[in-house]
Order: C-alpha cells, then sequence, then structure tokens
C-alpha cells in the first residue's frame, strides 16, 4: 500500500499515519519530497485503505495487492480444473452446459437434455427454484423440479447444475444436483456463499448484475476460505447505460478474470442481452477470449417456457451454435466435445 | 587514478559501510529488546526527528548536503523500526537470529 500525503501535511500527521500503519503490523518507508510525502507500507499485516485514507494529511491511498487471496494467481499459478464424474471444467476442453430455464414438466426437461445431449452438452442446466424479478412470475416447481431434473440427467449421462437460492434449500439441491448455482442477485449473498463453502460440491458462482470483477472474486473467496476449492467463475452480463440489450456481456472480465485467477470461467450468454438472436454471437465471443465453458439456455418450445423464452435457443440454433464453437475452440488450442450421436444433414 | 583505482576505493568504503550499519543495527536490536521489556512504542517520531536532525548537522560539508542525507538516514531508519519490530514480536532476538523455536 502506497499512502501519498497531501502537500504540506504536517509532521504531526505524517506521524500518525506511520504510527498507524506500524500498529497495523507494517513496514513503513517515509520518502519525503520536497512537497509531498510519500509512505511506502509493506508486510504481512492488513491495512485498512479506507481508514487510511479518512486520516488528517492523507491525499491518497493506493493499494497494490488485492484484497482476496486464495482465489488470485499469486496464490496458485496453475489453473484450478473443477472435475465432477468424468466432466473437466478449467482443462483444455470447453464444457457446453446447456438446458431449459426452469423444469416445468418431466416431457420438456427430458426432450431439452436429449437435444442438448445429442449437440454435445456434458452438463445440463435447469432451475427449480427461480429468482424471478416480480413475485408473480412462475417460481419453479420446487423438489418436484429437482427430481424431473435428476432423471433427465442421469438418462442421458450428464452432471446437473441448479441454483440454490437460499441457505434453506442446499440439503435438498444437494441431493438432486452435481453443480450448486449461486445466481448473480445472490452473488453477495455472504451468509450463503459461507455455507456453500463447507460443502464439498463445485459452486458455479454468477457475477452479481453490478458487481465489479473484484467484488465478484472476493465471493468466491468466501467460498475458497471455507475449503470449497471447487468454485467455477460464471459471466453473465453487467448493467450499464445501454438499452437496446438488456445487459451488457463483459467478454473482457473473461480474459481479466483469467489473468488475476486460477479458477475457471465460463459465460452465460443468455442472461447477457437477453435476446435468442443475440446468444450465439456472444457464446462465440466468450469462446475465442478464452471461456472454459459455456450455460446456455435452450427449450425445445421456447414460445411457450414458463420463464427466460425470448432468451431460449431452439435446439437447432444449438446444433449450429455447437457446429461453430466445434471450428473456433480448436483455433485458440481448445478441444470441444464431438456430437454425441451426428445426424444427417449440414454440418458433417 | 583510473577507473579501476576508484571503484576500489568504493568497494573499501562500502565493505566500511555494511560493517558500520550493522554495528548501528545490532544497537537498535538491542533497543528493540528493552522497548518489548517496558512495552514502549517502536515508533517513537520524536526520536527519529533527532536522529535526523543530527546526521543533517555534521552532513552541512560533503558533497551530498543535509537533505541528501536525511533522505538516505531515511531508509536506515526505516531498516531500523523493521529490526525493532521484529524482536518486539519475537521473530528475532536482540542478536539478530531467529530463535530455535521458529526455524522449521
Amino acid at each position: 500500500m502506497v499512502v501519498v500525503m497531501q502537500e504540506g501535511a504536517t509532521d504531526n500527521q505524517i506521524e500518525q499515519v506511520v504510527k498507524r500503519l506500524v500498529e497495523m503490523g507494517m513496514d513503513v518507508h517515509k520518502s519525503t519530497g520536497v512537497t509531498r510525502t510519500v509512505l511506502g507500507a509493506v508486510g504481512q499485516g492488513r491495512p485498512d485503505a479506507a481508514l487510511i485514507e479518512m486520516m488528517d494529511g492523507v491525499h491518497e491511498v493506493v493499494r497494490i495487492s488485492s484484497p482476496y487471496k486464495l482465489a488470485s494467481r499469486t496464490f496458485k499459478s496453475e489453473p484450478t480444473v473443477v472435475t465432477v464424474g468424468d466432466v473437466r471444467i478449467g482443462g483444455d476442453e470447453v464444457i457446453v452446459m446447456a438446458g431449459p430455464c426452469s423444469a416445468e414438466s418431466e416431457q420438456q426437461v427430458m426432450a431439452a437434455a436429449v437435444a442438448v445431449r445429442r449437440a454435445g452438452a456434458k452438463v445440463l442446466r435447469g432451475g427449480a427454484f427461480k429468482p424471478r424479478s416480480s413475485p408473480y412470475s412462475f417460481q419453479g416447481l420446487g423438489e418436484e423440479g429437482l427430481r424431473i431434473l435428476q432423471d433427465a440427467s442421469r438418462a442421458e449421462n450428464m452432471a446437473l447444475v441448479s441454483e440454490v437460492m437460499d441457505i434453506s434449500q442446499i440439503d435438498l439441491i444437494e441431493r438432486y444436483c452435481d453443480i450448486f448455482q449461486v445466481g448473480a442477485r445472490n452473488m453477495q449473498n455472504f451468509t450463503l456463499l459461507r455455507e456453500l463453502g463447507h460443502r464439498r460440491k463445485p459452486v458455479l458462482l454468477k457475477r452479481g448484475i453490478s458487481a465489479t470483477i473484484e467484488e465478484w472474486l472476493l465471493s468466491a473467496e468466501y467460498i475458497l476460505s471455507g475449503g470449497n476449492t471447487d468454485v467455477i467463475l460464471c459471466e453473465r452480463g453487467i448493467r450499464t447505460f445501454e438499452t437496446a440489450t438488456r445487459n451488457t456481456f463483459d467478454v473482457s472480465a473473461i480474459a481479466m478474470v483469467k489473468k488475476l485467477s486460477h479458477l475457471p470461467v465460463i459465460a452465460d450468454p443468455s442472461h447477457g442481452a437477453g435476446r435468442r438472436d443475440m446468444v450465439a454471437p456472444l457464446a462465440r465471443a466468450a469462446v475465442a477470449a478464452g471461456a472454459d465453458g459455456l450455460i446456455v439456455e435452450v427449450h425445445c418450445d421456447p414460445d411457450h417456457a414458463l420463464s427466460d423464452g425470448a432468451q431460449s435457443m431452439f435446439p437447432s440454433q444449438f446444433d449450429r451454435l455447437m457446429a461453430e464453437l466445434r471450428i473456433i475452440a480448436p483455433a485458440i488450442g481448445r478441444s470441444i466435445c464431438l456430437e454425441a450421436s451426428p445426424r444427417r444433414g449440414w454440418g458433417t | 587514478m583510473t577507473l579501476d583505482d576508484l571503484r576500489d576505493d568504493i568497494d573499501r568504503v562500502d565493505e566500511v559501510l555494511v560493517r558500520l550499519l550493522n554495528e548501528r543495527a545490532r544497537c537498535v536490536c538491542e533497543i528493540g529488546r528493552l522497548k518489548k521489556e517496558t512495552g514502549m512504542e517502536v515508533y517513537q517520531p520524536d526520536r527519529e526527528k533527532q536522529v535526523l536532525q543530527h546526521v543533517r548537522a555534521i552532513a552541512s560539508e560533503g558533497p551530498l548536503g543535509p537533505d541528501a542525507v536525511a533522505r538516505l538516514f531515511e531508509r536506515i531508519i526505516d531498516e531500523a523500526r523493521r529490526l525493532e519490530r521484529r524482536v518486539v514480536h519475537g521473530q528475532i532476538d536482540e542478536s539478530g537470529q531467529v530463535p530455535p523455536a521458529q526455524k522449521e
């Protein structure tokens, strides 16, 4: 941490800051310039930058180390690979997770699972508890939905990811799912994150709708610090001044997080724009930018979906996307699953 | 004098400097022990000011001048504070050694 004192800060003001930093366990390097004094603070202490900034005579505090530790590349230089059965997230292969926004019926989930599995998806997604913006929107089928999702994922030999909204749902979801999903709205639900840190199933942590990358990694830190090392980050778009799309999908965050952290990063192109026709371009961009995977909403009859129909892809669109990704992934040295059961027609 | 001669001189001066700095550091460690025993704060701004005034006063004749000497001594004081803190926290003893219990 570097503390820049104001021009003409008094000796007493400088002494107070040095005293405080020493109390916080830091070694202080004091450089007295002609008009300004600069204090360099190094060491194992954890000085509170905001407290120092409030002190008399301080012009600016510049933090040089990140506030998260376990999530950072400095802590662990080699990439983390999260393993679920034979699916490895964060390795060479780009892993695609797909399925309906929410489980509506056995038939609907099964149809979607068959379609996405055939196209090359390895993880089934689907919600049983839906965090909807309106309390009057469809809230999900609950445990029945989880059972339907689990049956479909087992039948299709896929792993299952589903959203946990509240600490009270953890036990139930753990029984049915392979990966916990923490949604954007819950990214800073710290009691939920802490509890998931004590579980031993992977956590897919979506970026909050207005969260900075640092806040996102601090949320990951909550899970990691509980001892659960299997955290998958997921970029899903952030709120900006743009109104043409629902959210602005932040491709740069994928590349940035890969630099800052060892954790795998996947992308959710469905929620970014909120429009079906934007999903494929964003998915292609995410993979090209180095994402370790995708999570995509696919529905066999999106026009009648009970939630997120407008952003759910038709299976045919998903097939086409997967075919495109099979060209993009090798171009950047990644592999991606081949079609599980090739069909006659285009792309072969 | 040739460049090599001058560089030899610098090496000799550095040897004396390092020896003297370590002699100073031994005093610092002893002070750290005393501060630990008496519960006195490591950071003593008034004393730091005295040290700087003292060295400025005797620095007037050389090419460095009082300001440059004071800047150099700020670094020396930084390191002294670090040593004292480590003695006070028991990370090293007053002779500057890591206590046997702390070695891996």
